[in-house]
């Protein structure tokens, strides 16, 4: 069987395409077996899903004049 | 009550269950809005648009697919409408995504996203580099990955094949990745 050894931008382009999916996949092994030796795509790794925490944990309450604008403009204040 | 259980009264002309149903979503809405937007005013008034449409179409809802997936639907097109009316299309920055990844040396950042919470230094570089991303990209980016829809509910909502979502997917990831790094690789 051949195996998999996939280059730094080869992983690199894998994480950005693939992040969490098809995790059994026979390139998604290859990738995460390169991974566990090297830093660089770790750290690649580790950023892109910083990335995506950053915009999750980023947000916003409804002010309450905005919440009282909307039932007016709706019809539905009380 | 349950959601369906409103949906039908509200159906039935129930303005009190109308009420529920906008309280229930108003706060998803809007943040989902600001997300896109990044301006308050601007989700403000994507929120009031969203639910205007709610009003006048929920009679025709079936209930096929969940009210909170059509909401972000009529919001996420609402975004791209008002994008593209604004003609903002920026491109460039996409055109070979392959050459933005420098292999050599990639910096372990130090911040941790909690820390988005209580910095607002932190928030208008997010902002700043979210802005950067053409509307197109940026409710792939936020719907499959911040919202936790799957990549084929996302496709669908915006109506682009699986294969062209992944495509946005996968730049708006490398982008904003990337943009984020040119301040957090030093700090």
């Amino acid at each position: 069987m051949n195996e998999i050894k996939p280059t730094c931008k080869e992983v690199m382009l894998h994480i950005c395409d693939n992040l969490g999916e098809e995790l059994n996949s026979a390139k998604c092994i290859s990738i995460k077996a390169h991974m566990e030796n090297c830093n660089n795509c770790k750290h690649y790794f580790n950023s892109v899903e910083t990335t995506i925490e950053f915009y999750k944990k980023y947000n916003v309450e409804l002010p309450e004049e905005a919440h009282n604008r909307l039932l007016d403009i709706l019809g539905l204040k009380e | 009550m349950e959601e369906e259980k409103l949906i039908e009264l509200a159906q039935g002309g129930d303005r009190k269950a109308l009420g529920e149903l906008v309280k229930l979503y108003e706060q998803t809405v809007y943040n989902f809005s600001f997300k896109i937007c990044r301006n308050k005013e601007k989700a403000e008034n994507t929120m009031q648009e969203t639910f205007l449409s709610m009003v006048k179409s929920l009679s025709q809802f079936s209930g096929q697919s969940k009210l909170s997936t059509w909401l972000y639907r009529v919001v996420s097109n609402h975004c791209l409408m008002l994008a593209r009316s604004q003609g903002k299309h920026e491109y460039s920055s996409f055109e070979d995504e392959n050459a933005s990844i420098d292999e050599k040396e990639i910096a372990d950042w130090k911040v941790t996203p909690d820390k988005v919470t209580e910095n607002v230094e932190l928030k208008n570089m997010l902002d700043a580099a979210i802005q950067k991303l053409p509307a197109e990209y940026r409710v792939v980016f936020l719907l499959r990955d911040v919202e936790g829809f799957s990549t084929e509910e996302t496709a669908k909502m915006v109506e682009l094949s699986i294969a062209a979502t992944k495509s946005r997917l996968h730049r708006a990831r490398s982008f904003l990745r990337n943009e984020l790094n040119r301040v957090l690789a030093y700090e």
